[in-house]
């Protein structure tokens, strides 16, 4: 069971508080009417699913109860930080 | 609705004792779920005190996350419920029941199922976590004092759960 | 006392008799004796049979790594527990301890005939042989092998005993209580740190309990630990699992070595954090691979000194030593010092260290350097030895009845391994050894190679100058892999471990390779001829003994297996005689039976009362959402597919809520109470996964919302009262609410009370009859239902459950998401286009339903369906054709979604997901069954009251 750090309680918790919520930095664009299928299909479907350093998004959801984002490393399961939503890409 | 004889708990009424702890049902609550961007202004609209930090609690008020307090007065207590403000205030006064340990292994009982390192909340520290699989706001409210706030239909999970952990300290 | 005790020898000198069984017949051994030591001690050496070949089997060690001496343990009452090793098994009054694999005796096992068919069964067979044909595989194959060759039988009662379980957080965890782990612990402990040290054994000490020298030592190391309040012992704990984080898995054995287990639990999990790990959890010593090295009495050289040292029990009476490594001296040394005669040590190497000589010689013990055991006499004991130089000269047959064998030591570095630690090769050592550490943790003692045993040399298998097909030398006891199985292994094309391992099951069984893994790897390293290096190393997993489940579920057992929600009414539901349903987590009534009915009386009975006067029915497992704030109404706006802001408070609206693909996930009806206040209800099992999403959106796609959510599915017992004579039920309860039709609509909400208690009260209908949603606070629920209930009383009231309530829905054409829905269908394939704000620029999953597959054609849509023969009651899931004289496999359009019989209609009614079904309208379409073929025609599904003028009245 891996720890998390919570950028919102500023505290470091145990996995089970936690839940994983995907890939991070993929907005919902503002106007979906205005894009082509193809871009549809790419905000909808595609993932980078990388191997080595992951954005992605977890949710203290028993905790503070907030969405936040992660960069993760996907070969050893480490944490390299957390940040809040909305703060840009890390 | 303050008559005692119309209301129904989940759990018994009686408390289970248990050398070094006794656990049992706290008293019907009022309690309520308050939202907003600005503590200041939450304070301002509810009249009560607001502590600014996630896992603080003054005047039966716990933050619980960057814009989500729980406010937990005697049965019968009011709040404004803040119309038309940038704010949220939601009676969910019986929503949960609160479970109350006291004792000097309490703080094992509740170890038993809760991953947190529970030495370090300090009194008067709260915070939303699990136990197991089922989510509580815990509180230490004294040093050998905590209260279990969980949803009501899994408090007999909850009560048993802890009621067996404490029937196996030894 | 026994055959084989010495007396005034060992930690249990003293103790007192303890009296045990062992396969029915009666032993005694004492008091802290392990059942290894307490059997030897008899002269019992004969412990178990091999799994392949039911070769006789003793002691190979006296620790965690032994792999043959497994023995099932029954307590009695269904306690049974398989495949315990000897060597864990603590003695107790009464112990009743039985040998595994063999039938009808240990002593005379028919199955060791397969010893003999050995040729027929080596490396890879199950591959090679048991391919063709299939069909043989289930029917002969598998249960043949599963007889023949095996472990103990599993239990077979349900288990009756109650586990325990705890998270446990220190600064430093130390897993080993040697003298390596005990000095670790002192010295932490003096810097304050919350300390925890666990070992396995029953008691602490680890390998210092058979070195007496370190005795005086120990009592006063444990005193001093015993005083300290930042230290926590735990003896009888095995650490399993080394996981992220420095987390670190553990079973305390509470109750495994008492007479009577009584009733507390009889492990306990502990989920421990650590600061720090350290490691201090030793080596093994690795045995030598020749011809019978498996006949009992053959065995690791560190076992005979700890049976002798800490039991007091000699392996035998003229003990000889195989040995390519120091060590081994010693221990006979020992041995010869406490009086057991030394047979001979025979050593691979032609020069050893001249102390040792020195000592052999004042001992007057026979030396045979440069030499290596060939043979071992003796089938159910050992009877003697043959020996030959290494290059096959000068044999010659020694008598002995036990040898042991000194081949080096393996430090145990499993849970380094789990931690994902690296390793690397030791020359010195032959083995692998802590590298570059993945966690906080060390390794001290002998796991981190910081120990001297002396020194040896290394090698695969003992020089022999028999012809290697002919013999059997083992290199994994617990999986009968020989020497042998590993050439034929490499001469078959396996190079690597991983594959080695696989294609013979080195390393495979419950022992994990503890005492074959580097035996294997240095044969593989001769016969490939690259180093040991290049042939890589298979990688441990927990756990590093084998462990009960009861231990691994913890407190998830019975009652507390998961959590069964029942809702503030259940008892009184309980109380009728109600047979309940699981949805979700939740336990919901599904049906009333009165005295002799069956569900279908049941049904029928509850739908038409509903119809004809009034039923109740609890519907508080809806979830329930409060939306707050100044922008509740643009929030839900963008999320439902209706239209929500033109909603006035006081009104309710049904709501169809989409996934971003397009697809429905949930719906519900909610209300407006307030301009800035909203009660959304959802689906009862949706409701954890509908706040997600909601918040999901609010938090990070539309933070400048102002606007709050609030789960407020517990705080409201909700009581459903439907039927033509709902409001004359509770009309006499409810205060200042005007129930009348005009004053309160249908989809309206209301707030005043009701018996005194404050209510939301909704004009809602999932029956198509006049009906209302009474929401009370939940503590109050169970006493205002039960106003209701006798308020009804004069109206004919029944209560209803979760099937009655499916049929009248059904027959109102109501969708339940997730039933007659599956993930793929839009609100256009469920008919729900109306539900569909076609004004509205964007909500979520808008666009999705624009994408060129959802807009094409034959897409599944959902319709009713009735049967040509009225009686026939389709079953749900069943798959629909257009043609049944079509040849299999046909072409299946569709699939029953719903499917019930109607006592209101007289007749069956089903809805379906039918392609390009709304064009369909009037067709005839079939259904086969096994046997049979069901024709039923395509309507809309709408069955009762099309009009709805029973809903507005």
């Amino acid at each position: 069971m891996i720890l998390i750090h919570c950028p919102y309680c500023d505290d470091t918790r145990p996995e089970l508080e936690f839940a994983y919520a995907g890939e991070a930095h993929i907005a919902r664009p503002l106007d979906p009417s205005a894009l082509s299928d193809a871009d549809w299909e790419r905000y909808l479907f595609i993932r980078a699913n990388p191997k080595g350093r992951h954005n992605e998004r977890w949710r203290h959801v028993h905790g503070c109860g907030r969405f936040f984002n992660a960069v993760r490393d996907t070969v050893t399961d480490k944490f390299e930080l957390t940040y809040k939503a909305g703060e840009p890409r890390k | 609705m303050s008559d005692l004889a119309t209301r129904t708990a989940p759990v018994p009424a009686e408390p289970a004792e248990f050398p070094g702890v006794s656990i049992s049902l706290s008293p019907p609550l009022a309690r309520w779920s308050l939202r907003a961007r600005d503590p200041a202004a939450l304070a301002k609209a509810i009249g009560h005190m607001v502590p600014g930090k996630i896992g603080e609690s003054a005047g039966g008020m716990l933050c619980l996350g960057p814009d989500e307090w729980l406010l937990r007065l005697p049965e019968g207590a009011t709040v404004p419920m803040g119309e038309g403000l940038p704010l949220s205030v939601v009676d969910i006064s019986e929503r949960a029941v609160t479970l109350v340990l006291e004792g000097p292994r309490a703080i094992e009982v509740l170890s038993s199922g809760c991953p947190r390192d529970l030495s370090k909340f300090a009194v008067g520290y709260g915070s939303r976590t699990i136990y197991e699989t089922v989510e509580i706001v815990l509180v230490r409210k004294g040093e050998e004092r905590w209260s279990v706030d969980v949803w009501r239909s899994f408090a007999p999970w909850l009560w048993t759960g802890l009621t067996t952990a404490a029937s196996h300290l030894r | 006392m026994s055959a084989y005790r010495i007396s005034g020898l060992g930690r249990v000198a003293e103790a007192a008799a303890v009296n045990f069984t062992f396969d029915g017949k009666r032993y005694q051994g004492r008091a802290g004796d392990s059942l290894a030591s307490a059997l030897l001690a008899n002269g019992v050496l004969l412990m178990g049979r091999s799994f392949k070949y039911h070769r006789p089997r003793g002691l190979l060690g006296a620790g965690a790594e032994e792999p043959n001496a497994l023995i099932s343990v029954d307590r009695g009452g269904g306690r049974f527990t398989p495949n315990l090793r000897a060597t864990a098994i603590e003695l107790y009054e009464g112990l009743d301890a039985r040998s595994q694999n063999r039938w009808p005796s240990l002593q005379n096992d028919l199955g060791a005939i397969n010893d003999r068919l050995g040729r027929f069964f080596p490396a890879g067979f199950y591959n090679k042989t048991f391919m063709w044909p299939r069909s043989f595989w289930e029917k002969l194959y598998e249960p043949a092998i599963r007889r023949m060759a095996g472990l103990g039988d599993a239990p077979t009662d349900a288990d009756p005993d109650v586990y325990d379980a705890c998270y446990a957080h220190c600064d430093v965890l130390i897993v080993g209580a040697g003298p390596a782990g005990i000095d670790a612990a002192l010295a932490a402990s003096a810097s304050k740190k919350k300390v925890i040290l666990i070992d396995e054994q029953d008691e602490l000490g680890g390998g210092a309990l058979a070195d007496p020298t370190l005795w005086p030592w120990l009592a006063e190391s444990l005193k001093d630990l015993a005083k300290l309040t930042n230290v926590t012992l735990l003896p009888r704990t095995t650490a399993f699992g080394y996981y992220h984080d420095n987390f670190i898995g553990a079973v305390e054995r509470l109750t495994e070595h008492l007479p009577d287990p009584g009733h507390g639990a009889r492990e306990k999990l502990w989920r421990i954090r650590a600061g720090e790990v350290v490691l201090a959890q030793g080596a093994i010593e690795r045995p030598l691979v020749f011809a019978g090295n498996d006949v009992p009495g053959v065995m690791l050289a560190s076992a005979a000194r700890t049976y002798l040292n800490r039991f007091g029990v000699a392996v035998g009476r003229n003990v000889a030593l195989m040995a390519t490594h120091d060590s081994g001296w010693r221990d006979a040394f020992a041995l010869a010092r406490a009086g057991v005669r030394i047979a001979a040590i025979v050593d691979l190497r032609e020069t050893v260290d001249a102390v040792l000589l020195a000592e052999a010689a004042e001992l007057g013990v026979r030396v045979e350097l440069g030499s290596a055991v060939i043979g071992v006499a003796g089938r159910h004991a050992v009877e003697g030895i043959e020996i030959a130089r290494a290059d096959g000269s000068a044999r010659q047959q020694l008598d002995c009845d036990a040898v042991l064998m000194a081949g080096g030591w393996t430090p145990s570095v499993h849970l380094w391994s789990h931690s994902l630690g690296k390793l690397e090769w030791s020359e010195d050592w032959g083995a692998y050894l802590p590298g570059k550490a993945n966690e906080n943790v060390r390794c001290l003692g002998a796991c981190g190679g910081k120990w001297s045993f002396g020194s040896g040399v290394y090698v695969g298998q003992l020089p022999t100058p028999k012809n290697p097909a002919t013999i059997k030398a083992f290199v994994d006891f617990q999986n009968d892999v020989t020497a042998k199985d590993i050439a034929l292994a490499i001469r078959e094309g396996m190079k690597s471990v991983e594959h080695i391992k696989r294609y013979t099951t080195n390393g495979m069984a419950t022992d994990q390779g503890k005492t074959s893994n580097l035996n294997a790897l240095q044969l593989a390293s001769a016969a490939l001829d690259r180093p040991v290096q290049a042939i890589g190393l298979t990688t441990f997993r927990p756990p590093y003994t084998p462990q009960t489940f009861g231990a691994l579920a913890g407190h998830a057992k019975d009652a507390l297996f998961q959590p069964t929600r029942k809702t503030p009414i259940d008892p009184w539901a309980e109380a009728q005689g109600a047979v309940f349903e699981p949805v979700a987590q939740w336990r919901r009534a599904r049906y009333f039976p009165k005295a002799g009915e069956d569900m279908h009386a049941a049904v029928a009975r509850e739908c038409l009362a509903v119809r004809q006067s009034v039923g109740i029915f609890d519907a508080s497992t809806l979830g329930k959402i409060e939306v707050v704030g100044p922008d509740a109404a643009e929030f839900l706006n963008r999320m439902y597919t209706n239209p929500w802001k033109g909603l006035e408070p006081g009104r309710c609206r049904y709501g169809l809520l989409l996934r971003e693909d397009g697809f429905i996930t949930d719906d519900g009806v909610s209300a407006r109470l307030a301009p800035d206040r909203f009660h959304l209800t959802t689906t009862t099992g949706g409701a954890a996964r509908v706040l997600n999403m909601m918040e999901d959106y609010l938090q990070t796609e539309w933070p400048d919302l102002n606007v709050w959510l609030t789960s407020t599915t517990e705080q409201w017992a909700v009581i459903a009262v439907q039927g033509p004579k709902a409001r004359e039920v509770i009309a006499p309860l409810v205060s200042g609410i005007d129930l009348s039709g005009d004053a309160f609509p249908h989809m309206a909400v209301r707030e005043g009370t009701i018996c005194g208690v404050p209510t939301r009260l909704f004009r809602v209908s999932f029956t198509g009859e006049l009906g209302f949603e009474i929401n009370v606070p939940s503590a109050y629920g169970r006493h205002v239902w039960e106003a209701v209930w006798q308020a009804g009383q004069a109206h004919g009231i029944i209560p209803y459950g979760t099937e009655t309530m499916h049929v009248l829905r059904a027959e109102k054409g109501f969708i339940i998401v997730g039933q007659d829905t599956d993930g793929t269908v839009t609100p256009y394939d469920a008919g729900l286009d109306w539900a569909v704000g076609k004004k509205k620029a964007d909500f979520v999953g808008k666009r999705s339903l624009a994408r060129p597959d959802i807009v094409a054609n034959g897409r599944k849509q959902l319709v009713g369906l009735l049967t040509d023969d009225p009686a026939e009651v389709l079953v749900e899931g069943a798959q629909i054709v257009e043609d049944p004289n079509q040849p299999i496999p046909m072409k299946m359009i569709g699939h029953v979604t719903s499917s019930y019989w109607s006592a209101s209609l007289g007749r069956s009614i089903a809805m379906a997901l039918v392609a390009g079904g709304f064009d369909r309208m009037g067709d005839t379409l079939h259904v086969p069954m096994p046997g049979r073929t069901i024709t039923a025609k395509v309507v809309k599904p709408m069955f009762y009251d099309a009009e709805g003028s029973r809903l507005n009245v």
